[in-house]
């Protein structure tokens, strides 16, 4: 039993389990910055992952695969759009019903289409130098291309939110509507698009598990990992940076298990696929015990705005 | 106390250049306001609407994907309500989609989430197979023994996410939804590992005896499904129609906060509408293996988590218009099996169209609250 | 002098309820113009559809004399229309100049964000000078005061070019100096050139400050006079039409003490910078007395209520009930078996239920005791009866029926039905929280009339109030409540002067 090449190829693992959490609760965020309560994650993270490998059968050609299905998810995302913006639908209902569309929607056309359990090809590891031959760590920088830029995703996207004119507008009408739209800045438009903008990336975080991960597709793969990235969210306070932390502590416990296998360790097999969404139990329950107070939600998340309501 | 009197000078923006005069047009804008209320018959004749819709979107996708036009009316009504298995096969069906619809209505009136059916229903599935795994109690009391440990385990792990709620404020979606997963692969465990009918190498438990399952009336197991369904709804609508509980429960659901002012238990509410829900959930899963399947197998529960939810929000959380859209899920659901048998339609279509359905009647309460004004700019 | 902003003609309708009926209003440049009325006589509406925040459904509008249609917010500011609202449209976690860049020209600017958010600090800091504020752009929102956070409101407006002021109720917030450097000010303004137009009911800052005032009432324009060549009883009586007799304060003397609040504390919280709502609230309220709490909002009145009525979590401190003990650790059902009656100011969030049924809303006050049938049966037949025998009683108009939701009500009558409900047992204490708020002159005073009786019948009655004439009116005895504590009591008849400096005294 060696215990350096299993710690060496758990840290080599664990990315590819982090980045869909990191990238799915991402996308939430940025939708929820903008107040509106974004539940249909799972949904939506199937159809990238359908699109993905779908594209990738048709096409051949990774990038593009990707490209296609965060714009699947977006296209989809209109539909939920339209419900909880322009009609007003109470947004939980709306994120159920999105998340039950999409299941069945994919599972439908996965079948009809024959594209599943297929395997594909698609991103390889890159070494990146001398640094991948590091003892250890150095299977870290010999990942695909998406977990290199997953960094650089979340450091746009933060400076988008913080340090630009147009990521203020987007938090004020997150924050309070009524101020937004005095200002004179529409606050459906806005939302509009920190759904469909969110949903491309939940949509790239569905296409990884399928098209990078496990390079096929079968019919309700993400296997809750949607609603895990929504309490990743609430775990994280809405922070990017904490929903990051948040997505490489899930991926590190996901990575281990097959590595204790491995060791020796003997674990029901059952139980041991339980952990994910035990562990996200458990964080939402410390959470809970040591929260202060709900400073960080986006003041008006889950209210649907209208200009001329009178109480 | 007055201030000192000297005159400000504030500068101003230039005064405003004349812009040229507009003319004025007669624009048509659209203003939209919220409805207080709006008369019963008008608000189902738009229910009424959306469901058309929604069956008529359903209709197309189905014949994109194979189903010749022409065989849609006679698969979906014809051979299901009328062919005298697909009836059978139908009232099979309803007594557990009864039972989950009333689930997800209880929890929903007190305003809580509870998503969290297809769990409750596999430990109230577990429990009654305890009770014949292990052997338990004289054979007389044995079905009774069942119920009442399906009611114990469907209950119990309802326990979890309303207490995490109340006590803690956690999100009761995210905490249902992972007891779910983890009740689904305890499930697995079980008809794989200690549970497995060593007689075969299929992943369920051994068959129930005689005595452990449902009695049988007209030949077959149905009917007293159905029957002890609907002996649950009158305690539902009992509950919430007839007791004081139930006032309790509108104004839980009305408004919280008021009902806390205004002297509702509302913490007791709250648990004691969860418990319900989950102890339905229970009775569901015991419907199931003690009805249809005999045992206890490894996916009897797929999609009674999206039925109840459809059935709750088609109902508008009543229970006795529960019963009605259970039946026609069911309906759905035999109707579905059978595309799948004759067509190869994949069951995710039953999904997809439940999902069809709740988008187009939730769309369509847009146009019960609201009024669409158009505002014209007069000329001149 | 020029017309700055003309409004004719204008009707608007929510849903069925006529807010404006062929109103009409004018401003000219370089004038302070009050726009007076009571409570629900359109004033408000009528200055959201000038600022574009609403859609006629007729009439014209024109500014400096040429007609414009405004398609919202934006076409207003592109107008030079300004408008502070009553309820500030403010985000809170963001700081001064976030806030103001975001009406701002700035805000779609060239060059970085940051440089250009540099530039309107700059900007920010020149014309607080100039209007003898003293406001830091870098300051976060929710750490300013209320009067502060209406100072960046003023800002927000003139930096956006506005040349047409409107504020909305400026003074309902403010103390009376407060309330006295922001009209100076604003006179100032109008002095500088600029349209100003205050909307307001407050006789005292229209006699004082405004050029010319226009009366309405009902959603009609009643009639634009010089105050300074009315006497106050005409305006009086162009507000209010014909006169409503004020109930009659009366006094018997006071009874034994009921209720006594000691050292009353919530938790500091992270929000407001540690400050505690509550910081040691002690008084006592006797019986057949009315204690009116007088205060600027935003000091713990609603604190106060709320840990009164039983809905504070975290309360330390004692509220002793004679004959029962600490209320505080009882539940809300056993408090109005105690007779504790609650009038909250939120009617709609805390006193009624829109979407349940007037005879609900009414029988849940009496159902906990058994009077509605045992547990397992509801008498729905007897609360109905009750309910109707209530609705006449208390004088509830716009019931057709029973069943109706209660959403609605309008205000007054649903104010009326809180009090059929509250005071359907003749109660041994009654909180009355605002009370009057968004009622018309006659609801109002049968309100009053019937804290009075109560008051007669020996309850003790806490009145609090952000209105200190209905205070005045009111009470036998009158507290001052600043910063989470009662910092002065007085007894009537009460010196107002003294009233207000114990409201800003630290």
């Amino acid at each position: 039993m060696d215990v350096f090449a299993i710690a060496s190829n758990w840290l080599g693992n664990a990315p590819d389990f982090a980045v869909p959490y990191a990238l799915a609760a991402l996308g939430l965020i940025l939708t929820e910055r903008s107040g509106v309560l974004a539940l249909g994650a799972e949904g939506l993270m199937l159809v990238g992952a359908l699109v993905g490998i779908g594209a990738q059968l048709s096409f051949g050609d990774p990038s593009l695969s990707l490209l296609l299905a965060m714009l699947a998810a977006s296209l989809v995302s209109v539909l939920f759009a339209v419900m909880v913006i322009l009609l007003r639908v109470n947004q939980v209902i709306a994120g159920l019903a999105l998340v039950f569309f999409c299941q069945g929607l994919t599972g439908l056309l996965g079948t009809l289409l024959g594209w599943t359990n297929r395997a594909v090809e698609s991103f390889a590891a890159i070494p990146l130098g001398p640094l991948a031959t590091l003892p250890l760590v150095g299977r870290l920088f010999a990942q695909n291309l998406v977990v290199y830029l997953t960094l650089p995703i979340f450091i746009a996207v933060v400076w988008y939110l913080t340090r630009t004119s147009a990521g203020l507008r987007l938090r004020a009408v997150g924050e309070n509507p009524q101020a937004a739209d005095a200002a004179g800045i529409s606050v459906t438009a806005w939302r509009f698009a920190a759904v469909l903008a969110g949903a491309a990336l939940v949509g790239l975080a569905g296409a990884y598990i399928s098209l990078v991960s496990t390079k096929l597709w079968i019919a309700g793969m993400t296997g809750g990992r949607g609603w895990i990235a929504v309490g990743l969210v609430i775990f994280a306070r809405w922070s990017p940076w904490k929903a990051l932390a948040g997505a490489v502590l899930f991926g590190c416990i996901e990575a281990l298990i097959p590595q204790l296998a491995a060791a020796g360790v003997q674990l029901p097999q059952y139980f041991v696929l339980m952990t994910p969404y035990a562990v996200t139990l458990a964080v939402m329950v410390w959470v809970a015990l040591t929260r202060r107070g709900r400073d960080d939600e986006p003041g008006a998340l889950g209210q649907p705005y209208l200009r001329e309501e009178r109480k | 106390m007055t201030p000192e009197k000297e005159v400000m000078e504030i500068s101003l923006p230039p005064s405003p250049a004349a812009p040229a005069p507009r003319a004025p047009l007669a624009s048509r804008r659209y203003a939209l306001e919220v409805r207080q209320q709006m008369a019963w018959p008008r608000q189902a004749l738009i229910l009424a609407v959306s469901l058309a819709i929604g069956f008529g979107i359903s209709a197309a996708i189905l014949v994109a994907a194979g189903v010749p036009a022409g065989e849609l009316l006679n698969e979906f009504v014809l051979q299901t309500l009328f062919d005298r298995q697909s009836l059978q096969a139908v009232l099979f069906q309803a007594a557990p989609m009864i039972l989950v619809g009333l689930g997800a209505a209880m929890a929903f009136r007190a305003r809580f989430w509870n998503l969290g059916l297809e769990g409750q229903m596999i430990w109230g599935a577990i429990g009654a197979t305890a009770v014949s795994f292990f052997d338990v109690g004289p054979h007389a009391l044995r079905l009774p023994l069942m119920l009442c440990m399906a009611i114990t385990f469907g209950l119990v792990w309802a326990l979890a996410p309303v207490l995490l709620k109340l006590r803690l404020g956690v999100n009761e979606i995210i905490s249902s939804l992972m007891l779910n997963y983890i009740a689904g692969n305890f499930l697995l465990h079980l008809v794989y590992g200690p549970w497995k009918d060593p007689k075969d190498a299929f992943p369920y438990s051994p068959q129930f005896r005689g005595f452990e399952r449902l009695p049988e009336w007209f030949g077959s197991t149905g009917p007293t499904a159905i029957a002890l369904a609907l002996a649950v709804t009158l305690l539902a609508w009992w509950f919430v129609g007839i007791s004081r509980a139930g006032l309790y429960l509108r104004f839980v659901d009305a408004n919280p906060r008021m009902a806390h002012a205004v002297g509702v238990p509302v913490r007791r509410m709250v648990l004691s509408a969860v418990l319900l829900s989950g102890a339905l959930s229970g009775i569901a899963g015991f419907v199931v293996v003690a009805g249809q399947e005999g045992r206890l197998t490894q996916a009897f529960y797929t999609g009674y988590g999206v039925s109840g939810i459809l059935i709750a929000f088609l109902a508008r959380n009543n229970p006795l218009a529960a019963t009605v859209v259970a039946l026609l899920v069911a309906a759905l659901f035999v109707a579905g099996r059978n595309l799948q048998v004759f067509y190869q339609i994949p069951f995710s279509m039953v999904q997809l169209i439940q999902a069809i359905v709740v988008i187009c009647v939730a769309s369509s309460d847009f146009f019960i609250r609201h009024r669409i004004r158009p505002v014209v700019g007069k000329a001149g | 002098m020029a017309t700055a902003l003309q409004l004719t003609g204008i009707t608007k309708s929510f849903d069925g309820f006529k807010a404006l009926s062929e109103a009409d209003f004018s401003a000219g440049w370089g004038e302070v113009h009050a726009l007076l009325g009571e409570n629900g006589a359109g004033k408000s509406s009528l200055m959201n559809i000038a600022a574009g925040l609403y859609a006629p459904e007729a009439g014209q509008m024109s500014v400096d004399d040429n007609p414009v249609q405004l398609g919202g917010p934006r076409d207003a500011a592109r107008h030079h229309i300004g408008m502070v609202h009553q309820h500030f449209k403010l985000v809170k976690p963001f700081t001064v100049a976030e806030n103001i860049m975001l009406g701002h020209p700035l805000a779609s600017g060239e060059g970085s964000h940051r440089r250009r958010l540099a530039q309107l600090e700059a900007q920010i800091r020149s014309k607080a000078r100039e209007l003898g504020f003293d406001i830091d752009p870098r300051q976060r929102t929710e750490q300013l005061s209320i009067a502060e956070q209406q100072r960046v409101e003023i800002l927000k407006v003139l930096l956006a070019g506005a040349r047409i002021l409107i504020l909305d109720e400026p003074t309902a917030v403010l103390t009376d100096s407060e309330a006295e450097r922001l009209l100076s000010t604003v006179h100032a303004l109008a002095r500088s050139g600029a349209a100003v137009i205050l909307v307001t009911h407050k006789m005292a800052d229209v006699m004082t400050y405004a050029d010319r005032v226009t009366v309405m009432r009902g959603g009609r324009t009643i009639k634009t006079v010089d105050p300074k060549q009315v006497a106050v009883a005409e305006l009086v009586q162009l507000t209010v039409g014909d006169s409503v007799a004020a109930p009659v304060r009366g006094r018997s003397p006071a009874g034994e003490p009921r209720l006594r609040v000691r050292g009353l504390r919530t938790p500091g919280t992270g929000g407001t910078g540690g400050r505690r709502a509550l910081d040691g609230v002690d008084l006592t309220l006797h019986a057949g007395e009315i204690y009116g709490l007088a205060g600027v909002g935003g000091n713990g009145q609603s604190e106060l209520a709320a840990a009164l009525m039983g809905l504070t979590e975290q309360l330390e401190g004692e509220l002793v009930l004679e004959g029962f003990g600490d209320l505080a650790k009882a539940s809300n059902a056993e408090r109005r078996a105690l007779q504790f009656a609650a009038i909250p100011a939120d009617r709609y969030g805390i006193a009624l239920a829109g979407a349940l049924s007037v005879a609900e809303n009414f029988g849940i006050g009496q159902v906990h005791d058994g009077r509605y049938g045992p547990a397992w049966r509801l008498d729905s037949r007897r609360m109905q009866e009750d309910a109707r025998a209530a609705v006449a009683q208390f004088d509830v108009q716009g019931v057709r029926s029973l069943d109706q939701k209660a959403a609605l009500l309008s205000g007054g009558n649903a104010q009326k039905l809180v009090l059929a409900r509250e005071f359907g047992r003749v109660p041994r204490i009654v909180l009355a929280h605002s009370p009057s708020r968004g009622l018309d002159v006659r609801a109002s005073a049968e309100v009053h009339a019937r804290l009075l009786a109560a008051r007669d019948a020996g309850a003790a009655v806490l009145l609090i109030s952000e209105d200190l004439d209905e205070v005045l009116a009111l009470a036998d005895r009158v507290g001052v409540m600043t910063r989470g504590r009662i910092v002065a009591e007085f007894e009537q008849p009460a010196d107002r002067q003294a009233i207000g400096q114990a409201m800003v005294h630290e």
